[in-house]
């Protein structure tokens, strides 16, 4: 399944600057295409597309939010097992792996990059132990996750 | 319904800069899984006969199993695959880190190498675009400033896997490394990575990894990741080395839980064993001719467990591992960090060398995982070349004024230091102990320990003829990452394998020594499983756990939708072993001369120690192993009944 782009789109491309996966095309001022191959799902178009333009996987218009109402991962470290999992399912590299902290010898991840964290949820979706909840972004959440050792 | 694999491979002919991509039918990974085995069945039906491994016709696969990405544990390790350099038969080497993932997240289940560039190059697939680009500013540089330089190009969620100078330098026993040092280092892969003039393999994709099942393979791993994390309270390093001794001078032995080695690898890592294995008889010391009374407990407290885990600033994990036995360890001098050196690495360049300097070892580890040398190999040779100084078979003339002699510190770094650039002596032992005994003669290959060209690693086969057994048989000798009695204690097949057998809680250690059938069946299983482990990339310290508490085959059902049977499993296990051995035989291999050195399976037998007049009836144990796999008794190839019944072509 693939997101699609319909043909109210205008070519803003707004939707191919986001893209992670590189999967969509198009001329300026021209309705643009996604390529269902390498479409990864992760509804960043949909959230971007200023116009409504785009159709998610099973049909349905998405509908653009702006970007400081996206949600963000919030990380609960005693849960987390630092698979690193998380780092790996970003498709634009947000995330980071912290320093030892305190008695915890292990690192764990942490929203390093938070412009460019696309709202996908991915890191959640594909956290084994549910240790990653989407939340809406919280200056001060992100302060009391952040590591202590980078 | 996705099915755990991407069902495509990616080909790059770099004679000619072009590439192909090739989509796979369902019953290739049904008979092979991916991994190692995919790339076994490649590499066997591919390769031309009498190849030369250094030459274009060798085909060199970056593979990652099937398990990689699909939620399950332990799954974060890719494999190397091409016709071994050092062996002249099959290799594959596998490495944990982040790089594993990242072949899938490109689109492949593995990326293949065919044919020789004209100039360095490096591959880099940037999600949609795939490039073939001049590497020609990085060639001469180690692999750690070759990932820097490429990350910081190519962005930090780049992954990267690249040789150094042993691999540009054909050294035979040099690896592949990624993540800052570690390194895929067995069966001189390294070397055929240079010979095709590509310097590295640079990643960045973001596809998804279908599954079949995935809210069944996070129950599970949900499950395994309560046994891994269970944390008992730490204990301090040296008692470790009591209790190795304790074991080493007991007669009798208690079955391993390998709940027991999770513990101690969360506490210290592979190092845990460091001290306690000296004790044990498991390290083999001065050159497999010493013994624990050589290097006695004032001696190996050098390297206890405790001693690195002081300078670990933070623990590593490779992908998906929730154990975290690395770890990143500050440094002062010319490097400022290296990965914790692991138990094999200690070993080989301590109890192996009879050298006490810790410092020397840290240092060492990291000069050889920025090289992309094998440790192992690289300390059984310093070993060799010493004890052909010790005998007069090298002079300070041939050493370059060199005191080769045991636990001499400067000497066996400056000597390590010529291997890796190929300078005087060093040039004739970077390619190992076998290819420098052929070189150096004089009755010199009796000090070289190895099976098929490849030294064993840090594991003696006189205290566990299992490792003995695996080192002479597996189509990749020398290995200790596929099979022992111990191993077979801990993976506690028994409970979910039909016919397999049971293991008693308590036995006499001369039990080890008897080649029944028992033994052979065991290491059967073994090799099978561990085919079944390495095809879905997971790491060997997750299914030391058990299979009960690590439940591999139920991890694949529910990544593929299959209903297989752990017997199904263990059937493609045997599979994977017989066209591997195939390939051996196909690339002119004489199963038989992968034999162990006289010395490491107990001939003669030590005089002290705790393995002291312990033998390996190594004869008797590879014609029943053999046999397991209906494979000719006396040969060790595979019958054409074999072949037939698994469907492996001629």
């Amino acid at each position: 399944m693939s997101y699609t782009i319909t043909e109210i789109c205008t070519g803003c491309g707004a939707c191919a600057r986001i893209c992670p996966a590189h999967a969509i095309s198009g001329e300026k001022k021209k309705p643009h295409t996604i390529n269902a191959e390498l479409c990864i799902d992760c509804g960043a178009c949909g959230r971007v597309c200023p116009k409504g333009g785009i159709l998610n996987s099973i049909g349905n218009a998405c509908k653009a939010v702006k970007r400081s109402e996206w949600p963000k991962p919030r990380i609960d470290n005693k849960t987390c097992m630092s698979c690193s999992i998380c780092i790996d399912a970003c498709p634009v590299g947000c995330l980071a792996l912290s320093g030892a902290s305190g008695k915890d010898p292990h690192g764990h991840p942490y929203l390093a990059d938070e412009k460019r964290c696309i709202a996908c949820g991915y890191c959640a979706v594909e956290c084994p132990v549910a240790a990653i909840v989407m939340t809406d972004f919280q200056p001060e959440a992100a302060q009391a996750s952040a590591p202590a050792a980078v | 319904m996705g099915k755990g694999y991407m069902g495509k491979i990616l080909t790059v002919d770099l004679d000619t800069a072009t590439w192909t991509e090739e989509r796979l039918g369902d019953e290739i990974y049904e008979q092979y899984l991916a991994g190692q085995g995919l790339g076994a069945y490649i590499l066997y039906n591919r390769i031309p006969a009498g190849a030369d491994p250094l030459g274009p016709d060798n085909l060199l696969g970056f593979m990652a199993g099937l398990l990689t990405g699909t939620g399950s544990l332990f799954s974060g390790r890719w494999t190397v695959v091409g016709k071994s350099p050092l062996t002249g038969g099959w290799g594959d080497a596998n490495c944990g880190g982040q790089f594993a993932p990242a072949i899938k997240r490109c689109g492949y289940d593995g990326i293949f190498f065919r044919g020789v560039s004209a100039k360095p190059v490096y591959l880099l697939i940037d999600h949609d675009t795939i490039e073939i680009r001049d590497a020609s500013r990085l060639w001469g540089k180690d692999a750690v400033e070759t990932e820097e330089i490429l990350m910081e190009e190519h962005g930090n969620d780049a992954r990267v896997a690249t040789i150094g100078l042993s691999g540009e330098n054909l050294s035979l026993i040099s690896g592949i490394c990624n993540d800052r040092g570690r390194i895929a280092a067995r069966s001189g892969l390294g070397a055929v990575m240079g010979s095709k003039k590509l310097k590295a393999v640079v990643l960045k994709g973001c596809r998804r990894i279908p599954t079949g099942n995935p809210l069944e393979i996070k129950g599970i791993s949900q499950k395994c990741n309560r046994w891994v994390r269970f944390d008992p309270p730490k204990w301090p390093g040296f008692l470790n080395a009591y209790l190795g001794t304790v074991v080493g001078l007991l007669p009798t032995q208690m079955a391993i839980d390998g709940f027991l080695y999770k513990v101690l690898n969360r506490i210290w890592g592979t190092g845990s064993m460091n001290q306690m294995s000296v004790g044990m008889g498991d390290s083999p010391i001065k050159n497999w001719k010493g013994t624990n009374v050589d290097w006695p407990f004032s001696k190996s407290k050098s390297v206890n467990s405790d001693v690195f885990t002081k300078c670990e600033v933070v623990k590593y994990h490779c992908y998906s591992c929730p154990l975290g036995c690395g770890g990143v360890c500050s440094l002062t001098g010319k490097y400022s960090e290296t990965h914790k050196p692991e138990y094999e690495t200690v070993l080989a360049l301590g109890g192996l060398l009879m050298n006490e300097d810790v410092d020397s070892i840290f240092y060492l580890n990291e000069v050889l995982n920025r090289a992309g040398m094998d440790t192992i190999s690289a300390g059984g040779t310093v070993a060799y070349a010493i004890e052909c100084y010790e005998n007069g078979i090298l002079t300070r003339e041939d050493t370059d004024g060199l005191e080769l002699t045991w636990g001499n510190t400067e000497a066996i770094v400056a000597l390590i230091e010529k291997m890796v650039k190929r300078e005087g002596i060093g040039d004739i032992l970077a390619d190992g102990s076998k290819a420098a005994a052929k070189k150096i003669g004089k009755g010199s290959m009796a000090y070289a320990i190895q099976a098929g060209g490849q030294e064993p690693a840090m594991h003696d086969g006189r205290g566990d003829p299992g490792f003995a057994l695996h080192y002479s048989v597996e189509p990749t000798p020398g290995r200790h990452t596929i099979g022992s009695q111990l191993y077979y204690e801990m993976f506690q097949l028994w409970k979910v394998v039909k016919g397999l057998p049971k293991i008693k809680p308590l036995y006499h250690k001369n039990e080890k020594y008897v080649a029944d059938e028992a033994k052979a069946l065991q290491a059967a299983a073994c090799s099978k499983f561990m085919n079944v482990v390495n095809a879905c990339g997971l790491c060997l310290f997750g299914v030391f756990l058990g299979i009960k508490r690590i439940p591999v085959f139920d991890w694949i059902n529910a990544a593929t939708g299959w209903s297989l049977t752990p017997n199904d499993y263990m059937d493609i296990g045997e599979r994977i072993q017989t066209i591997k051995q195939a390939f051996n035989v196909k690339h002119g291999i004489e199963p038989r001369d992968y034999k162990l050195s006289d010395r490491a399976l107990g001939l003669p037998p030590l005089a002290e120690g705790a393995n002291k007049g312990r033998t390996v009836p190594i004869d008797k144990l590879r014609r029943d192993y053999w046999q397991c796999f209906d494979w000719d008794q006396e040969t060790g190839k595979p019958t054409a009944t074999a072949l037939k019944r698994l469907g492996i072509q001629l």
